[in-house]
C-alpha cells in the first residue's frame, strides 16, 4: 500500500495574481449567469413583469370607470363563479380541446400510418402534407372561413348544387355548426404537426417484428394496438400534452372565425379574456379569467416537464 | 505616414462623447409632431378624402401625421396606447364612443383649449352635444348626421314593390323582395359585431313603442314593446327576409352590389354604395333615404343622432390654444375643411357657416335624408361609460333571440337583467 503525502498547496503553488475568483467553476457559473442574462431579462419583461401584473389586476376592479385599479380582494372570482356566461366558457374550451385534441391525434396518426407506407410519391406527399401548417393560422381561418360562409361558401355551393339543401345555410351561426368549424380548423392545421412526431416515432419501429406478428396471423388492428401504438408510446404522451397546452391557448383561427359567436357558443378562455379586456375594458375582471385560464393548463404543463425532466 | 496614436483613456472619453452625441441628436430632431389617428383614413374608399384634409391643412402651413386604424380596433387601440404613454395628438371618434373615452384623464377639454364660447358660436347646439360628458366638451364634431333606413331604389323596382310605411308592409315588401330577387338579403340588419347590434334593435324598440334605458339610467327594456321588436327580428331572420353573419361593411356592400333591398346606416351609406357598386356618382340614383317603418300609420319615424367627433389628448402639442395639435382642430373647424370633408363623406358639416353652404344646402339627397330621419333621438346605449358592456349584452341577447337560440321574450328578460347589474355596478 503506498502513502500519500499531503502536499501543503498554498505554499507550494501560489495561486496566480491573474486566477479568478472563487475558482474555475464560479467562473464557468458566473459565465453561465452572463449567458442566460439576455433571455432572463427578456423572459421576465415580457412574460414574467405581466403575468405578475395581470396577478395584482385580478384582485382589483380596473375598467374604464376607474382611472386607477380599486383593490376589491376575491370580488372578481366571487362574480366568475356566479355568472353561468364565464362558467360556460369552461366549459366551451373542454369541449375545444378534448375535440381538437382526440380528431388530430387519431388523423395525424392515420396519415402517419400511411405516409410510413412504401409508395410512389412518398416523399411529395409527406412535403405537401406540411403546407397546413406552414400557412399563417389566419390565413387558415380565413380560408375555412369562406368555406363556410353562408352566401358565398364552397360548402353551401356544393350542397346546394348536390340538392342536399334546399338553400344555403349559416354554418356558423349555431352553436354545433361553429364548433365544428372551429375544431376542424384547428384539426386540419395541426394535423401536420402531429404526424411528423407520429413518423419520427414510426421510423425507429422494428419491421422484423411487425413481419413475424403478421405471419402468427395478427391483422391491421393487432398490429396498431399491439406493437405499433405501445411503440408510440412515449411519443403519444408528448403530443397530446403539447396538443392539449396548445388548444387550450389557441386564440386567432377561433378570433378570425367567429368571435366567440354565435352569442357564446365559441368563446373559449382565450376569446373571453380578450372580450373582457378589449371589448367591455374590464382590465380587473379579464386578469381574473387570465389567472383561472392559467391554472387549467398548469396540469399538463406539470405533466409535460415532468416527462421533460424525467428524460433529462 | 501619420503618426497617430491613442492611449486607452483618450479612446474612452471619444466613444464617450461620441455616445453622448449620438444620444442628444435625436433627442433633439425628435420634437413629436401631431398625429391624427383616424378610422376615416383606415378605410380605402374614404382615404382620399382625409389625405384632402391633411393636403389642405398642410398648404396653410401644418403637418398632422395620419394615423390608421379600423373602426372597430380604434377604441382598444385608444386604450393600449393609453397605458403604454404613446397616445396621439388627436383622434377620431364615433359618437357613442365619448362617454366612455371621457373618462380618460389625458383627454383634453375644449371648453379651455378652445373656448366654449367659440364651440357654441360656431357649431349647433345639438350637434356640439354629441361632443359633451358631464357638461364639458371633450370632443370637436367633425360630421354629422343620423342613422337611419335607406332603400336600394333598384331592388325595390325589380320586386316591383313601394317604400313601405308600416311594419306590416315593411314585412311585406320584404318577403317580395326575397321571391323575385335571387340571392339577396332583404333587410341586410347587422347581426354580428356587438357594435353594429345595438343600433338596428334601438330602431326596432323604438318603432315599437319601447324604451332600452332612458335618461335617469333606469333599464326599461323588459316591456312588451322591446318582446314585440325582437320578436319581429327574430320572425324576419326566420323566414330568411334578414341574414346571419352580417355586420355594417357586409351590408353596405350588399347594399351597394344590388343584393339588399333596406339596411340602417348614416347618411355615408351614399359614399359606400358610390364605392362598393363600382358606379361612382351615378350609384346616387338608386340610395333612397327612406323613414324607418312605424308600427301604425302616423306615428314618427325614428333615426339616431350620430356623428364623428375628433378628441385631443394632453401633451406638449395641445398645451395652449397656440399648440399645433389645437391649431390643427380650429383648422377642421374652417369653411375649408367643413365645406368639403363632410359631403365627401355624404354627411352634414358641423358649423353653421358650412351648413349654409350651397354644396350642402342644394344637394338632394341630404335634403331627402333630413326629411326621412325626423328629429333624430339620443342613442340610449351609447351615452353611459359603461356603453361596452351594455352593448355586449344586448348584441348577445338579440343574437340568441335571432339565431333561435331563445325565446325573444327570454332574451329580452335576461337582458333586462343583466343591463341592471351593469348599470348598478357602473353607479357603485
Amino acid at each position: 500500500m503506498t502513502s500519500v503525502a499531503a502536499v501543503p498547496v498554498a505554499e507550494t503553488f501560489p495561486l496566480s495574481p491573474h486566477a479568478e475568483r472563487g475558482g474555475l467553476k464560479a467562473r464557468e457559473r458566473r459565465v453561465g449567469w452572463l449567458f442566460l442574462a439576455p433571455a432572463l431579462t427578456a423572459f421576465a419583461l415580457v412574460i414574467l413583469y405581466p403575468f405578475l401584473r395581470a396577478l395584482g389586476l385580478a384582485f382589483t376592479r380596473s375598467d374604464l370607470q376607474t382611472p386607477e385599479p380599486i383593490f376589491i380582494g376575491f370580488d372578481n372570482f366571487r362574480t366568475i363563479f356566479a355568472s353561468p356566461e364565464i362558467l360556460g366558457s369552461f366549459v366551451t374550451t373542454f369541449i375545444y380541446v378534448a375535440a381538437v385534441t382526440i380528431g388530430t391525434v387519431i388523423l395525424g396518426l392515420a396519415w402517419a400510418l400511411i405516409l410510413n407506407q412504401p409508395f410512389r410519391g412518398q416523399t411529395t406527399l409527406r412535403a405537401l402534407s406540411l403546407i397546413p401548417w406552414v400557412l399563417p393560422s389566419t390565413v387558415t381561418a380565413f380560408v375555412w372561413g369562406w368555406i363556410f360562409n353562408s352566401r358565398f361558401g364552397v360548402l353551401n355551393a356544393v350542397l346546394v348544387s348536390a340538392g342536399a339543401i334546399p338553400f344555403p345555410t349559416a354554418w356558423l351561426s349555431t352553436p354545433t355548426g361553429a364548433m365544428v368549424a372551429i375544431v376542424i380548423t384547428k384539426v386540419w392545421f395541426s394535423i401536420p404537426l402531429f404526424m411528423s412526431f407520429f413518423l419520427a416515432g414510426l421510423q425507429g419501429l422494428d419491421r422484423d417484428q411487425i413481419d413475424a406478428a403478421r405471419v402468427d396471423g395478427a391483422n391491421n388492428w393487432n398490429v396498431l394496438k399491439d406493437h405499433i401504438l405501445p411503440h408510440l408510446k412515449p411519443v403519444l404522451l408528448v403530443v397530446i400534452v403539447l396538443g392539449v397546452i396548445g388548444n387550450l391557448q389557441h386564440f386567432d383561427t377561433i378570433y378570425a372565425l367567429t368571435g366567440g359567436g354565435p352569442v357564446r357558443a365559441t368563446s373559449v378562455l382565450s376569446i373571453e379574456v380578450y372580450r373582457r379586456a378589449f371589448d367591455q375594458w374590464d382590465i380587473g375582471m379579464a386578469s381574473a379569467v387570465g389567472l383561472l385560464w392559467v391554472a387549467t393548463i398548469l396540469p399538463a404543463a406539470y405533466f409535460y416537464l415532468r416527462h421533460l425532466l424525467k428524460g433529462a | 505616414m501619420s503618426n497617430f496614436s491613442m492611449t486607452r483613456r483618450s479612446f474612452g472619453a471619444m466613444a464617450a462623447g461620441a455616445a453622448a452625441g449620438m444620444a442628444l441628436r435625436p433627442a433633439a430632431a425628435q420634437t413629436p409632431g401631431v398625429t391624427f389617428m383616424s378610422f376615416t383614413y383606415a378605410e380605402e374608399p374614404n382615404k382620399p378624402h382625409v389625405q384632402k384634409l391633411l393636403d389642405g391643412y398642410a398648404s396653410k402651413g401644418g403637418a398632422v401625421e395620419p394615423i390608421g386604424s379600423a373602426w372597430g380596433d380604434m377604441q382598444k387601440n385608444i386604450l393600449l396606447r393609453q397605458r403604454s404613454k404613446t397616445l396621439p395628438t388627436t383622434a377620431q371618434l364615433s359618437e357613442r364612443w365619448l362617454p366612455s373615452m371621457a373618462q380618460l384623464p389625458e383627454i383634453v377639454n375644449l371648453d379651455e383649449a378652445i373656448g366654449r364660447a367659440k364651440l357654441e358660436s360656431m357649431i349647433d347646439p345639438k350637434v356640439l352635444a354629441m361632443g359633451q360628458a358631464g357638461g364639458k366638451t371633450f370632443g370637436l364634431p367633425l360630421i354629422t348626421g343620423s342613422v337611419g333606413m335607406v332603400a336600394n331604389k333598384e331592388v325595390l323596382a325589380k320586386a316591383g314593390v313601394e317604400v313601405p310605411t308600416t311594419l306590416a308592409e315593411f314585412r311585406k315588401a320584404l318577403e317580395v323582395i326575397r321571391d323575385k330577387v335571387p340571392n339577396s338579403v332583404p333587410f341586410a340588419a347587422a347581426t354580428k359585431n356587438p357594435n353594429s347590434i345595438p343600433l338596428d334593435f334601438m330602431i326596432m324598440v323604438w318603432a315599437h313603442g319601447g324604451r332600452i334605458i332612458d335618461e335617469s339610467g333606469k333599464v326599461l327594456v323588459n316591456s312588451d314593446a322591446a318582446k314585440a321588436a325582437l320578436g319581429f327580428m327574430a320572425d324576419l331572420m326566420k323566414n330568411r327576409l334578414m341574414a346571419p353573419e352580417l355586420d355594417r361593411p357586409d351590408s353596405r356592400r350588399l347594399f351597394g352590389q344590388g343584393a339588399a333591398g333596406f339596411y340602417i346606416d348614416p347618411p355615408q351609406a351614399r359614399g359606400f354604395a358610390r364605392s362598393f357598386s363600382g358606379r361612382g356618382e351615378a350609384a346616387d340614383a338608386f340610395v333612397l333615404p327612406v323613414k324607418t317603418p312605424v308600427l301604425k300609420a302616423g306615428d314618427a319615424s325614428k333615426s339616431i343622432q350620430w356623428g364623428h367627433l375628433i378628441v385631443a389628448f394632453k401633451g406638449p402639442n395641445t398645451a395652449s390654444a397656440d399648440a399645433p395639435g389645437i391649431k390643427w382642430l380650429n383648422y377642421l373647424l374652417s369653411d375649408e375643411a367643413q365645406g368639403s370633408f363632410p359631403t365627401a363623406l355624404s354627411a352634414l358639416p358641423v358649423t353653421k357657416t358650412a351648413q349654409a353652404l350651397p354644396v350642402v344646402k342644394n344637394d338632394a339627397f341630404f335634403t331627402a335624408w333630413n326629411e326621412a330621419s325626423g328629429t333624430p333621438l339620443v342613442n340610449e346605449i351609447g351615452v353611459w361609460s359603461n356603453a361596452p358592456e351594455l352593448s355586449t349584452i344586448l348584441s348577445e341577447e338579440v343574437q340568441a333571440a335571432i339565431l333561435g337560440q331563445k325565446p325573444a321574450d327570454a332574451a329580452i328578460v335576461s337582458m333586462a337583467s343583466r343591463m341592471e347589474a351593469s348599470m348598478a355596478k357602473r353607479q357603485n
